[in-house]
Formats: structure tokens, sequence, C-alpha cells
């Protein structure tokens, strides 16, 4: 009983912290350049595939395909909103419908480039089980919540500590006054989309081995992590973060207790209960 | 007199005359499998038209009219099916279903502003996919729900064959084209525009923003279910994979691609993706790629759609 | 007394935008407020309109307490304003953004029949008529702010709040709009609160002035007898007459 609970606990922290990742550079991108960044799901699609043909096709080892993974996010991330974000500046409503184009776009090229069919991505870490006293888990699912918070560590001392962070901060809060103080709102835009499609692509690759890889693979992660952004407050890092392992703890105690079946509905319920009794989330300025 | 002289003489009267003779027509021009097609264009057609009154007139973005033609679709035939209704009857039971549906969920999500509705309604579309795919004792899940009854003979009319069914959707289109037009055009169509060009100043002048939009959001989904509960009926067979956001998706890129704010300029939309999608038959992805692509196109160089497209290449000729 | 309001305070962040304000307007005034920027002129216009809620006090209009009601039902209650950066529908033509207005004001039942005559008789009231199939975008800005203000007008409130109209105009358009505007209070018996941040049009114009500094009321009285107090002069007039 224990050990179920246990379990389970450690799949909805390695769930949560895969939806946490996504929503971090989630919520930074759309409360700064106001998009909900939709392609962000086929970005992490695009990420495991990297990593999963660095492993099987080139046979260099898993944590180089990390690397790569990484690479492929944030390159295609800035891409994504130099080339098609960018000239829509100042119209939402198209970026918006372009960000839902690019997802669309992103998983049918998926489809046709690499057809439907799952594929596992090996790791070294998946084969290492650790044991707590008659408890196991396999080292990579350790290694997904490490890395996760090593990372939250990372982003918030980036944007607390550092000149940069403030910048992004300013540029958050008040982005005419910023750009009035001589700040480039260009680059500042540049640095968060890099920085999402860098966490999205970590979580990919971190979660791959542990599911597997197929053109689909983005949408679901994708919608909760924009639920977790609503759920958590706008713009929030802390709610982003502790919103997403809360949803990913709902989800994995609600398949055993309520419907598995459902699962993935939880987070369409909680963005309801949300938006009538707490609009602004749980850690929303408003 | 004079008003009808004009009206004659007028081009667009003898387009459109031209459009309804060949459509009155089309059934005894074409095989029955162009029939066929077109029967699922029109189907299209509406929910298309519909959801240019949502995005076009009431500038809202939503991303679930798939969901909701499932719904009228799935309901429909549940009733028909499950509580032996006549499917007079299921049909506008099922509409009622979408409409409450509808109402429930943009309640909410359209009180606040951004994009919170459309990220919403993206997920709504997921949802009602989960609904589908899991509830076997429902809807037969995976496996489809089979043994959809067709409509009932009326007057002698027998409306399994694909030709008397046609009649019949062409009524029911050009039923809820001509009211959706009214509707744009109606006082109530000028409260929609007043939502799309600035909320907050629609708001001082004492109009009731989100309740417009709910209007709206309701009117869209509830066309988008009939359409649904006539496509369950034709087809007869539904399967949750038909209404996945992906259906949702092609409804977005009919509107955009004929160009919004028109209700016709949809019409044209949904024809001209609907036929090139079968064209394409052979390469399933490859169109979805490709009508992705089109629309990123469109939406960076040519917002105003096809019917843009047409009066820029008019401009140039003058 | 149209309006009242009590201890009305608003915050945002550390900054008291408004600071236990207490005003009362009397049916058929035309009372000026003045202050310098950030003085929360803005602030209170929106506080009274119900886009931003107030932390503390309240709002009553004709004796009913509005503070918490929307925007729209503080609109078909009587209060219209207009917006200090021009607010209007773009791809609307003149006629149209009017005709909204309308429509607002008597319903989705009111056929063209009724509205149309409104509509025109507003455009001709505000010279408005040779631009009445002009979509709004393509005016120039007094134009634009002149047609949200006959858009304000066919709603026939009861109160008109507007801020700073006259910006950006020249002597004789402002003098043009203060005959404008004493007409709409005198003909229409509409009363109105103006901001603006032409003094000489204010002192013209209004029966009565108040003078708002960092959120306060520190003045408040006739125009020459405002004019004449030495902190208004101190913060505000100072300042102005150095433009003047």
């Amino acid at each position: 009983m224990i050990e179920t609970i246990l379990a389970q606990l450690v799949n909805g922290l390695v769930i949560g912290a895969v939806y946490s990742l996504i929503a971090v550079g989630l919520t930074l991108i759309w409360s700064i350049a106001d998009i909900p960044d939709f392609a962000q799901g086929g970005i992490y699609t695009f990420a495991a595939f990297a990593a999963y043909f660095t492993v099987t096709l080139l046979h260099f080892p898993y944590f180089f395909s990390l690397v790569v993974a990484v690479i492929t996010g944030t390159l295609l991330s800035v891409t994504i909103e130099k080339v098609c974000y960018r000239p829509l500046r100042g119209s939402p409503f198209s970026q918006l419908l372009v960000a839902i184009a690019l997802f669309f776009l992103l998983a049918n090229l998926a489809i046709f480039l690499w057809t439907p069919k799952a594929k596992i991505l090996p790791s070294p870490l998946e084969g290492i089980i650790l044991n707590f006293a008659g408890f196991s888990v396999s080292l990579q699912r350790i290694t997904v919540i490490a890395a996760a918070f090593a990372l939250f560590i990372a982003v918030n001392f980036l944007l607390k500590r550092t000149k940069l962070g403030k910048a992004i901060r300013a540029t958050a809060q008040d982005p005419e006054t910023a750009t009035l103080m001589g700040i480039n709102r260009d680059f500042i835009y540049t640095v968060i989309f890099a920085l999402g499609g860098c966490l999205t692509a970590i979580a990919a690759a971190l979660i791959a081995p542990l599911y597997a890889v197929y053109p689909e693979m983005g949408t679901l992660p994708l919608l909760k992590a924009l639920v977790v952004v609503v759920f958590g407050g706008m713009g929030s890092f802390i709610g982003a973060l502790a919103g997403g392992f809360l949803l990913g703890l709902i989800e994995t105690f609600g398949a055993i207790y309520v419907s598995v079946a459902y699962q993935h509905g939880f987070a369409f319920i909680i963005l309801i209960l949300t938006l009538i009794f707490k609009p602004g989330g749980l850690f929303g300025r408003s | 007199m004079l008003k009808i002289t004009h009206f004659l003489k007028s081009k667009k009267t003898w387009f459109y005359i031209l459009i309804s003779l060949l459509l009155i027509a089309l059934p005894f021009m074409v095989s029955e499998y162009i029939t066929y097609v077109v029967v699922l264009t029109l189907f299209y057609a509406m929910i298309v038209s519909s959801y240019d009154l949502l995005l076009g007139y009431a500038g809202q973005l939503s991303f679930c009219q798939g969901a909701f033609y499932g719904i009228g679709a799935y309901a429909s035939a549940l009733f028909s099916i499950k509580a032996g209704f006549p499917v007079y009857l299921s049909i506008p039971l099922s509409v009622v279903i979408t409409a409450l549906v509808a109402a429930g969920v943009g309640y909410p999500a359209l009180r606040l502003r951004g994009a919170y509705f459309a990220v919403t309604t993206f997920f709504l579309a997921h949802f009602v996919y989960l609904i589908f795919l899991n509830e076997v004792w429902l809807t037969n899940g995976p496996l489809g729900l089979r043994g959809i009854k067709p409509l009932e003979a009326l007057g002698g009319i027998d409306f399994s064959s694909t030709t008397n069914y046609y009649y019949l959707v062409l009524v029911c289109f050009a039923a809820s084209i001509y009211i959706l037009y009214r509707t744009a055009n109606s006082n109530l169509g000028k409260m929609f525009i007043s939502v799309r060009e600035d909320e907050d100043l629609a708001e001082s002048f004492g109009i009731n923003t989100s309740l417009y939009k709910l209007v709206a959001f309701v009117i869209s989904a509830l066309v988008a279910g009939i359409a649904g509960g006539l496509f369950a009926h034709f087809f007869r067979l539904l399967h949750p994979s038909t209404f996945t956001w992906l259906t949702s998706e092609m409804v977005v890129i009919m509107t955009l691609v004929g160009g919004i704010g028109t209700i016709f300029g949809p019409l044209i939309g949904a024809s001209v993706v609907m036929f090139i999608l079968e064209f394409l038959r052979f390469a399933p992805e490859l169109r979805f790629v490709i009508w992705a692509v089109a629309l990123i196109i469109i939406l960076i160089y040519e917002p105003r759609g096809l019917v843009g497209l047409v009066e820029r290449i008019r401009r140039v000729k003058r | 007394m149209i309006l009242e309001v009590n201890g009305l305070t608003k915050h945002f962040g550390g900054v008291r935008a408004v600071d236990n304000l207490n005003l009362v307007i009397n049916q058929g005034e035309i009372v000026g407020m003045i202050g310098p920027n950030g003085a929360g002129k803005t602030t209170t216009f929106n506080l009274i309109t119900g886009i931003l809620k107030p932390d503390s006090g309240t709002v009553k209009f004709k004796g009913e307490n509005i503070t918490n009601l929307k925007p729209f039902q503080i609109a078909r209650r009587g209060i219209v304003r207009t917006f200090q950066i021009v607010k209007y529908f773009p791809n609307v033509t003149v006629f149209d953004h009017i005709y909204i207005g309308a429509i607002a004001k008597n319903g989705l039942r009111a056929d063209r029949k009724t509205l149309e005559p409104m509509v025109n008789e507003t455009l001709q009231f505000l010279h408005l008529k040779d631009k009445k199939n002009v979509l709004v975008k393509s005016l120039t800005i007094p134009f634009k702010k002149r047609v949200e203000l006959a858009t304000s007008l066919v709603l026939k409130p009861k109160l008109l709040l507007l801020d700073e109209l006259m910006a950006g105009l020249n002597p004789a358009e402002i003098d043009e709009y203060l005959e404008l505007l004493r007409k709409i209070n005198r003909e229409l018996g509409i009363t109105m609160i103006v901001v603006e941040h032409v003094m000489k049009a204010v002192m013209r114009l209004c029966q009565r002035i108040i003078v708002l500094h960092f959120g306060r009321k520190i003045a408040e009285g006739p125009p020459e007898e405002v004019s004449r107090n030495p902190e208004v002069v101190r913060v505000y007039l100072g300042e102005g007459a150095k433009y003047a």
C-alpha cells in the first residue's frame, strides 16, 4: 500500500516536473510577449525526436542527446519567434492563430516525416534501479525530478539575481518604460523564447525514455502546461512551478482513485474551476 | 421597382443565382461520389460560416467547432439509438445540448480578456474527444458508434438516398446561411462588431460585452450542432477520430483561408479546402502540413484571406 | 445632487492614486477637474465608471450606490465618459459608430426607422454629416474625438465625464468646443465633469473647479477663487503659467 503510494508520488512528481518545466517558459512568454505559445508543443516533439535520432542513428550516448535536444528546441523556438511572431507583433490575435497553426504544422510534419508509430529512446539511467528500504525507483525518474529542480534554481537565479533577469522582469512589468530605459525588447524576446524552447526540450528529452517518442507526444503536455500557467497565475514563476507539480500529483492520484480514462481531463476541470473562482490564478496579481 | 432592376443588373446577383442553380442541378451533373463530397462540404460550410460570426464579427477566437460538431452528431445518434426518438426530434434535442455545453464553458471563459477563452476552448475540444473515446458504454469508444438510423421518410421522400439527403442538407445550409447573414447585419451583429472593435469602449457605451460574446459563441455552437446531427444520420457511423482537435483546426483554417467577417468568404474557404483535401487523399499528413503552412503565410501576408487576395488582384488589374 | 463620491481610495502598488476623495456634483453643473499629471483625475473617472474597483469608498449616482457595478451597468444608468487617449471602433463608418450607440441605448429591438433619426440628429449637432460614410480610423484625431463624443451623446447621458477632450486643439477650435459643450449642457440638460489641461478653457467653461494633487482634493470653488488659492498656485498654476 505504502509502496504504491510512494511509487505514484514519484510518478506524479516526474510528470509534474515536465509540466512545470514547460509552464515556466510558457508563463514568461505568455506574460511578456502576450502569446500562449502553442508551438512549444511541437518543439517538445521535435526535441524528443532529435534526441532519439542522436542515440539510435548516430549512436551517441544519451547524455549527448540531451544537448542536441536542447540546441534543437532553443533554435526552433528562437527561429519561430523571429520568423513568425515578430512580423505580427502588435496583433496578438494573429499571433495566437499562428501559434496554433505552428502546433498543428509541427505535429503533422512529424507524422509525415516519421510516421505516427511510437519509438523507444533508450537511456542507461532507466536500467539503474535504486532501492530505498524495499521501495525501488529508476534513476531516470530521480534524474527528471532532480534536473527539474536544478533548472528551477538556475532560472530563478537568472531572473532574480542577474542584470538580464532584471531587464526581463522590467519588460514584463512595463514594456514601454523598459524600452525607454534602453532595454532592447527584441533581445529580451529572443532570450525568453530561447529559455522557453530550452526548458521544453529538456523536459521532452528527459521524459522520453520513460514513455515513448511519437509525433503527438507534445499535445497533452502542452495543454497541461497552458492550464498550469492559468492555474498558477499568469507570469508567476512560483505559480508555474507549484502548479505543475500539483497538477502532476492530481493526475496520478486522480487516475487511481477517480478514473484512469479521465487522467487527462482533470486539467480541464481545474481550468474551468480556476476561471470561475480564481481568475487571477493561485499566485496571480489580481 | 427601381430596387428590382438594380438587383437584376448587379453582377453579384447573377453570380449567386448561378451558384444556386448549379447547386440545385448538381446531383444530375456529377457522380454520386462528388455529391457525397459536396454534402460533407456543406456541413463544413455551415460550421465555418457560423464560426465566422464568432471570429469575424464578435472577434473571439475559439478552437472547438469540431467538438460541437461532434456533440451534435453523437447526441443525435444516441437519442435515436438509445431512446428510440425519431430523428426529427433527436436532432433538435442534440442542438439544445450543444448550446448548453457552449454556454456552460463559454460563461466562465469569456469573462476574462486575452487568450484564456481560446485556450479553454482548445481544451474543451480535447475533453470532448476523450469522452467520445472513453465512455464506451455510451459511445462504443474507439470501435465507433454503428447502426445509426437514417432520417425517416417524409411525404414519400426517402432520405436514405444520397441525392435526396443532399437536397435536405442544401435546404438546411441555405437556411442557416440566410439566418447567419441576417444576424450579422442586424442590431445584434452591430453589437458583436462593437465587441470586436474595442471591448472597453463598447462596455463604456453600456454594451454588455460578456453577454454578446456568449451569445455569439452559443450561436456558432448551435449551427455546428445542427451540422453534426445531420452528419450523424447521413454517414451513420461515428468515430471519435472524426472529432479530434485537428477537425477544429481545419475549421479555423477554412475560415481564415476564405477571409473573416463576411459570412460568405468562409464558404469559399470551406469549398476550396475540402476539395483540395479530397484531391490530396493519397498523402493525408502532407495535406495538413500544406494547409498549416498556407495559413501561416496568409496570416503574415494577407490577413483578409482569399477575399482579400481577390480584391488585391482586382486592384492590380485596374 | 446627481453624483456623490465618499472616501474614494485607490492604490497602485505603493502609490495612492486617489486618496480619500469626496465629491458632490449637482444636477446641471459643469465642474472642472484639474491638477498636474498623475494627480488622479483619470483614475477618478475610471473609478466612477467602474473600469477600476476602488480599495475603499463609495460612489452614489442619483442616490443609488453604484460602486460595485460593472462598467456597462453604470453606463446604462446614465454616466458616460470619453477617454484621455481617444477610443473608437476603427473599422466602422461614422454613421455606424453612432448607430451602435443608439442600439446600446434603445435596445436590440429598436428598428432602423426609430434609430436613424437619432443618429442623424447627432451627426447634425456635431457637424459630422459630411463624414457619415467615412471609416472612423481614417479620420484625424480631433474628428475621432468628435465621433466619440457624438456616440456618447446619442446615449442620452445624465452625467458626462470628459477626459481632455480639447487636448491638441488650436484656440479657434477650443472656442468652438466651449460653445458646443455649453450648448450640450444647456439644451440637452447634461451635467458634466471636465478634465482639461487647457486652463483658460476650464476657467471659462466651468462654474466650479476641483483641484487634485497626488490623489487628494486640495481646493474647490468658483474659478476666480481657486485661481487665487495659494496652494493651487504653488502646485499647479505656477507651473501652468509657464506654458501659458
